[in-house]
């Protein structure tokens, strides 16, 4: 891996960033409107790495790992691919386009996701700032 | 020959005659079929001077290679001639199902001329064509006229039908498939008014297609329909419609709002976006023939001010075109009026162009009362839209109906006092749903070279920008960036053959995204005999794009009008495009250059058309 230095870093940084994104207002209601279950799968990198957001019935959780219910939405990607789409700085359509991001399921969610990912990059550049990782952010 | 049937029914209104003719397999080797071939005919024909509602003016409808042969997205047909709308080379293409049934008829296509004394149909069935009486429909809304045929003809048969627009000769009505799915564009409804062509009914009864190699297509098929039908933008297409991305492209700039002057309303984004339709209004999913992507909705309104019956519900552009454009929010307006459109026969771009100009008039003042009939005609106004201006459009009512009726270019020029300013165009054809500003500058250098005008089909390019198209065998695996003029010109040469190739092959753009060049190169090879590699595939959708270009040439076009208006590439007043000016000279300077372009006639150079052999078609032009 390019940017971390194990499977867990990645994950915490993501969670962080998803804990933020469920208190912020805009984001959080953009979040309820998916509705979906969605797991975002690093597995490419090591076992341990993923992790899921429920955002069923006005309700928003995270965490690692794979969640309980079957998720409505996969997406498969690298763990290096995954910092630069959270940083905003990878063509979500272009890296599909190049089978470097994998989707199963339904879209719906992606789509109400992708106009949001501008303000999502402001928060996960926050979270690298506070957790000392600032070199990890994407110029 | 192979895939191709050869033959096409030629059509002479005036002296009543219908006759067939065999076309030479090296047309279709040169020129594919669809839009491609119909123009072969029409530069043959060489009537240029004819005016598209004279009744000498040709209209041609013409099936590409792959028609009915269970692909999804590959059987769309092409409707072509001299656009009354432009006044230059025009065509259209519709998926629905009147493509597979003219083949299994037995025929690629149709060439109609001259003016029947009074409203005619036309009927094919198998080798019995006939022309008949048409009087009971005559003045009818396309629905009903559609209902009536299949009554009257079968539930089986295939129809295209005009509307009222078309037969008050509108200079935007569009051809109805089914009912459903359009011929939208350069206004080919009117050409078959002007005719007195009431519609087209086919119905075949064989289903015979012979194609070069049975079980390598077949094995084909098997691997790229699934992988057509799997692929993300499929799924996305399928689950929320051609409107899936409203509000993702609202955030980019892409979705023009107040007639082009903005591109920027996230909360009208939200509202008009395909989920919402999906959630509120959906009552099942469409398709085209053969196609498993199924992006046509069947919507109802339910309740409220714009109750409307389950039927075709609206598209992304027409969605747009009659939401943002007109800076309205009301999705259950845009259902509404897409129903009354389709039923009038009128295409929902133009029209809602030219509705918008007039809502931005009516603003500046530069239409008054005393012009519009005492209509106040304000932003958002979708009562006066729906009840008033759409009909007053399609039965050109009042002086309102007859300046709007002929297009926002021409109300635009009428109505003077710098209104041509604000209409949004290339070459008279009203501008699609996607703002260059922010959709991409690569697409404003392919709206303004267009032989048709402004037009977002005619080439993958808005693909191309987003990222959607990765063709590494033909030097397309870099990435663009939509803001910038950087390989743009580099990219537009591509996309002109390949868009080239997807109109003649009459493949639909949403379907296709996952074919690679080996593939297509492949099906060509297995459908129709042809021993192409992907270069031969690539001049002959060039040669397509040249011809189009020699057509318009002969109707007085030169480089100047490769151009687009200024309120399509001033900066927008909101939104992230805001400021970046796109360099449109520049790239078409540098793209004639690679495409061999004369920058002062517009058109191929007499070495270029030799080297893509089309010498005889430059001995007519240099
Ligand atoms: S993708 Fe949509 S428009 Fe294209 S052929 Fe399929 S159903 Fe028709």
């Amino acid at each position: 891996m390019e940017f971390w230095q194990d499977t867990k870093q990645p994950i915490d940084a993501f969670l962080k960033m998803f804990e933020k994104c469920m208190v912020d207002p805009e984001l959080s209601a953009g979040l309820k409107k998916v509705n979906q279950v969605i797991l975002f799968d690093y597995t490419q990198d090591g076992p341990d790495c993923s992790f899921w957001i429920d955002t069923r019935g006005g309700k928003l959780t995270a965490g690692a790992g794979k969640p309980s219910d079957k998720p409505d939405l996969i997406m498969s990607l690298s763990a290096d691919d995954a910092h630069r789409s959270w940083s905003n700085k990878l063509n979500p359509v272009m890296a599909i386009t190049r089978g470097k991001i994998k989707v199963k399921g339904s879209a719906t969610g992606l789509l109400k996701l992708a106009p949001k990912l501008k303000r999502v990059a402001e928060l996960y550049n926050e979270v690298l700032q506070e957790s000392g990782q600032a070199d990890k952010i994407l110029k | 020959m192979f895939g191709n049937t050869g033959k096409i029914i030629e059509v002479d209104l005036s002296a009543g005659t219908i006759g067939q003719k065999t076309l030479p397999e090296e047309y279709y080797k040169k020129y594919i079929g669809g839009s491609g071939l119909a123009a072969k005919l029409f530069w043959d024909r060489g009537n240029f001077d004819t005016e598209p509602l004279a009744p000498e003016a040709m209209l041609v409808f013409m099936n590409g290679p792959f028609a009915g042969l269970k692909m999804s997205g590959a059987s769309r047909n092409s409707v072509a001639g001299r656009s009354p709308l432009t006044g230059v080379w025009g065509d259209s293409s519709c998926g629905g199902y009147f493509a597979p049934e003219l083949r299994y008829a037995g025929y690629d296509g149709i060439v109609i001329t001259g003016k029947a004394k009074a409203p005619s149909l036309l009927v094919i069935e198998d080798d019995n064509v006939s022309l008949v009486d048409a009087a009971p429909y005559w003045g009818k809304g396309i629905e009903s006229v559609n209902d009536g045929l299949k009554e009257k003809y079968g539930k089986n048969c295939r129809t295209v039908v005009i509307g009222p627009a078309g037969e008050k000769q509108v200079k935007f009505a569009n051809i109805m498939n089914e009912a459903h799915h359009a011929f939208g564009r350069a206004g080919f409804g009117a050409v078959m008014g002007a005719k007195n062509l009431k519609g087209i009914v086919v119905k075949a009864t064989k289903k015979d297609m012979t194609i070069a190699d049975p079980a390598a297509y077949e094995k084909l098929r098997k691997e790229v329909n699934p992988a057509l039908k799997e692929a993300l933008a499929a799924v996305v297409l399928g689950e929320n419609g051609t409107a899936a991305n409203l509000e993702g492209g609202m955030v980019n700039g892409d979705v023009p709002v107040k007639n082009f002057a903005s591109n920027y309303n996230e909360e009208m984004g939200s509202k008009l976006t395909g989920s919402e339709l999906t959630d509120n209004y959906l009552t099942k999913r469409s398709a085209c023939a053969f196609c498993a992507i199924a992006c046509k909705r069947v919507a109802e309104v339910k309740e409220g001010p714009w109750k409307t019956p389950e039927g075709p519900g609206p598209e992304y552009e027409t969605i747009a075109a009659f939401g943002s454009l007109m800076n309205s929010a009301d999705l259950a307006a845009t259902i509404k009026v897409n129903r009354v459109c389709n039923d009038y026969g009128l295409d929902t771009i133009s029209c809602g162009m030219t509705i918008a100009w007039a809502m931005e008039a009516f603003e500046k003042g530069h239409l008054t009362k005393a012009d519009t009939d005492g209509v106040e005609i304000r932003w958002a106004d979708m009562e006066t839209v729906i009840n008033t201006l759409v009909p007053a459009i399609a039965l050109r009512k009042g002086n309102l109906g007859e300046l709007l009726a002929e297009g926002s270019v021409s109300a635009a020029n009428k109505t003077g006092k710098d209104s041509i300013d604000y209409t949004c165009h290339s070459k008279g054809m009203e501008a699609p749903m996607h703002d260059p500003r922010g959709g991409g500058h690569g697409l404003a250098l392919t709206y303004a070279t267009s032989p048709r005008g402004a037009c977002h089909v005619a080439t993958p390019m808005l693909f191309m920008e987003m990222g959607a198209c990765y063709w590494p065998e033909i030097g397309f695996e870099y990435e663009l960036e939509p803001m910038t003029d950087e390989n743009k010109p580099e990219s537009a040469v591509i996309s002109w053959e390949m868009g080239s190739i997807e109109n003649s092959a009459c493949w639909c753009q949403f379907a296709d995204r996952e074919m690679q060049i080996s593939q297509w190169v492949d099906l060509f090879n297995f459908v129709a005999g042809y021993n192409w590699d992907a270069d031969e595939m690539l001049r002959a959708g060039r040669r397509v794009f040249y011809l189009k270009r020699l057509i318009n040439s002969r109707f007085g076009l030169t480089a100047k009008d490769d151009d687009l208006t200024p309120r399509m590439l001033e900066p927008a007043r909101d939104g992230e495009p805001e400021g970046i000016e796109i360099n449109l000279s520049g790239m078409i300077e540098r793209f004639y250059g690679l495409a061999g372009i004369d920058p002062e006639k517009g058109i191929p150079t007499r070495d270029t058309l030799s080297e893509y052999g089309m010498a005889e078609e430059a001995a007519a032009v240099w």
